[in-house]
């Protein structure tokens, strides 16, 4: 009995004590890793648009250059960001990148796509949330795969509107690239968000392109 | 309390370990007891980090210092710990170990953090942090259980890096991200990337080990 009571009590003060901890710990931190979360984002936006930063950038310029550079706004039902250099005079953007997410083999990817001003021709592409296996799906985070998108469209040649990722070596379209060997459903996940965007990016776009 | 707690018969108490004793916990961790080579544990983790040098660095070392501050902790609370939910205790200890060294990290050091994703929360389920809690920090003073931990942790880095030179080399033809072998005329072998990879890259690094330990034993033998 004695001994029962021991364990219950040493319980309860270890449940305690560790749930204080852990409590103090995230709200201490939270602040912290938030502005992070938020300036590897926004890092990722300008360097898919092709903003010029430095590389030693800190976090509080970084959010200025995005301030002054990015304009945010709706075109229908997605959001679109636009890059207009401070130092242009016509105001009109030289890229535009729409974000996207979904589900990826281990865990939700999200990155953003920039176009060319024609919402056609693909600027760039970053992947700034992914925990694919590292060395195969992880890949999509490498430079050689995310250059490949550089100049590629999202209407096939015939103007149907999507995307494709194709095995390596088959003869890629306007509007395809080729995929990680042995990450197939990695790049399965990344195509089906590609087509979403494309899609939904073609319906807009007339209403964008005057 | 403290009457209470159910003692090890093979708590030491405050007896002093001598300086032998720290040198084969040392040596044990590293190589002789090491814990891939010979007890096999955290081999999940060994699978998934062993196919980048860099990555198998990095887990290594956040290994290094998760063992040594869990073996600290039950090592100082061992003689209240009840004996019956000791696992649970540890168990708890390590979880809250390792998730406010996540958080630390992801707050002050996002670059690291990103790089080792979800390994972080893996290692609580790391065996190796959990077997060394049980096998050595509950029955050893705060001290030696700390080198204890810290034996084991480099243990396990040097043979993730062993094996991980080997995964990269083949799979990837770079090491730590510099090519090695031209892709012009390499073709990647992509079975070192999956789970096979690493167990008969491990298998072959176990054999050779035995093999070097049976060759050392005959010599002494003589």
């Amino acid at each position: 009995m004695k001994n029962s009571v021991h364990v219950i009590v040493f319980a309860g003060i270890l449940a305690v004590v560790c749930s204080i901890l852990l409590y103090a710990v995230t709200q201490f931190t939270e602040p912290f890793r938030k502005m992070n979360e938020e300036t590897d984002k926004d890092r990722n936006f300008l360097s898919a648009l092709g903003v010029p930063i430095g590389k030693n950038v800190r976090p509080k310029e970084l959010l200025g250059i995005f301030d002054k550079n990015i304009k945010v706004r709706k075109l229908g039902k997605i959001t679109i960001y636009e890059y207009i250099p401070e130092t242009s005079a016509s105001g009109k953007p030289v890229a535009v990148a729409v974000p996207f997410s979904g589900a990826g083999f281990w865990a939700p990817i999200k990155g953003v796509l920039a176009f060319e001003p024609d919402l056609l021709t693909i600027r760039g592409i970053r992947f700034y949330q992914q925990e694919e296996t590292p060395g195969l799906g992880g890949e999509i985070a490498s430079k050689w795969f995310q250059n490949e998108f550089k100049g590629k469209k999202i209407v096939s040649n015939t103007g149907e509107a999507g995307f494709k990722i194709v095995k390596s070596g088959e003869a890629a379209g306007v509007n395809a690239v080729d995929a990680i060997t042995g990450a197939t459903r990695t790049s399965e996940r990344v195509q089906i968000m590609l087509n979403r965007v494309a899609k939904e990016l073609y319906k807009e776009r007339k209403n964008y392109v005057r | 309390m403290s009457d209470n707690a159910v003692s090890l018969p093979s708590a030491p108490g405050n007896i002093k370990p001598d300086r032998k004793k720290y040198r084969e916990t040392f040596f044990g961790g590293i190589y002789t007891t090491n814990p891939v080579t010979v007890q096999v544990l955290g081999i999940c983790i060994f699978l998934a980090v062993t196919i980048r040098v860099q990555n198998s660095i990095v887990m290594g070392l956040a290994l290094i210092v998760v063992l040594t501050g869990t073996n600290l902790f039950v090592s100082m609370l061992r003689a209240y710990i009840p004996r019956r939910i000791r696992m649970i205790v540890e168990v708890a200890i390590i979880a809250t170990f390792v998730i406010i060294l996540d958080q630390l990290l992801r707050a002050f050091y996002w670059d690291m953090s990103k790089q080792l994703g979800p390994y972080v929360a893996l290692i609580i389920t790391n065996c190796i942090v959990m077997g060394r809690a049980e096998a050595f920090a509950i029955q050893n003073p705060p001290l030696i259980s700390m080198v204890d931990g810290a034996a084991n942790g480099i243990g396990y880095l040097w043979i993730l890096v062993a094996v991980a030179l080997v995964r990269e080399l083949i799979g990837s033809g770079t090491i730590l991200g510099f090519t090695i072998l031209s892709t012009s005329w390499y073709t990647k072998n992509i079975l070192f990337l999956l789970a096979p990879g690493a167990f008969i890259t491990g298998g072959l690094l176990i054999w050779v080990i035995n093999a070097i330990n049976l060759s050392l034993k005959k010599e002494k033998a003589k």
